[in-house]
């Protein structure tokens, strides 16, 4: 299940989710938070969360359906907030649950590695008065490297 | 001729001061020559230039290479993703 949300979201309720009675061995998850990122103090800053609707869905389909592709998971959990998020609120969850736990970290971590620089979203900072898009890191579409 | 949605996100929506234009042209094209096209009749269209500038065409992820075809709805250009 995918979830593109101006809403917070609950990890316990989407642990439960990734739960399959009698058949999980293996449960990882990710949560992606805000961090302060400048010396204004933390409520003087925020960020600006863009999408392209539709297209985000889709791309994040595509990233879960390759990691289904690739190890045999059981549940996977993708939310990704939108809008104006502020310091310390959750932004991205992360959940794969499987038989094994090796299977689980990989999934969890191909399926970050792949939102990062393949899923339609743009951070915009705003630290007081001023506000800017946050330019791409280079080594987030780097490390999608380590899966070809 | 062929009509096709345009749209356009984050930095590149405002360099340009529009998110949505509509095209009507000579399809197949490639999205390099779309991307010229529409530097040449939008305000401010150098921006959609600039290193970096990334497309897609009905969802799917686009190089500047690849031909938009003339049963394509949507093609976006953007700045690179920030998400996660």
């Amino acid at each position: 299940m995918i979830s593109v949300q101006e809403e917070d979201f609950n990890v316990a309720e989407l642990y439960q989710a990734l739960l399959v009675a009698n058949k999980t061995g293996a449960v990882a998850m990710f949560v992606g938070l805000v961090r302060e990122f400048s010396d204004l103090a933390p409520e003087d800053c925020a960020f600006e969360l863009e999408h392209y609707p539709g297209m985000t869905e889709h791309n994040l389909q595509s990233i879960v359906d390759d990691a289904k592709s690739r190890w045999a998971l059981q549940e996977v959990r993708v939310v990704h907030r939108v809008g104006r998020l502020s310091v310390n609120d959750q932004i991205v969850f992360v959940g794969v649950s499987s038989s094994h736990r090796a299977e689980a970290f990989q999934a969890c971590d191909f399926i970050m590695d792949y939102l990062k620089s393949r899923a339609a979203f743009w951070k915009k900072e705003t630290q007081g008065d001023h506000a800017q898009w946050v330019e791409a890191n280079e080594k987030d579409s780097a490390s999608l490297d380590r899966w070809s | 001729m062929t009509k096709l949605t345009v749209v356009f996100f984050a930095s590149l929506k405002e360099s340009l001061a529009i998110g949505q234009y509509q095209v009507v042209g000579d399809f197949p094209m490639s999205v390099k020559a779309l991307k010229q096209m529409l530097a040449s009749e939008l305000e401010n269209g150098d921006a959609l230039l600039a290193a970096g500038i990334q497309s897609s065409v009905d969802y799917e992820f686009a190089r500047d290479t690849d031909m938009i075809s003339n049963t394509a709805k949507e093609v976006a250009f953007f700045p690179p993703v920030t998400g996660g």
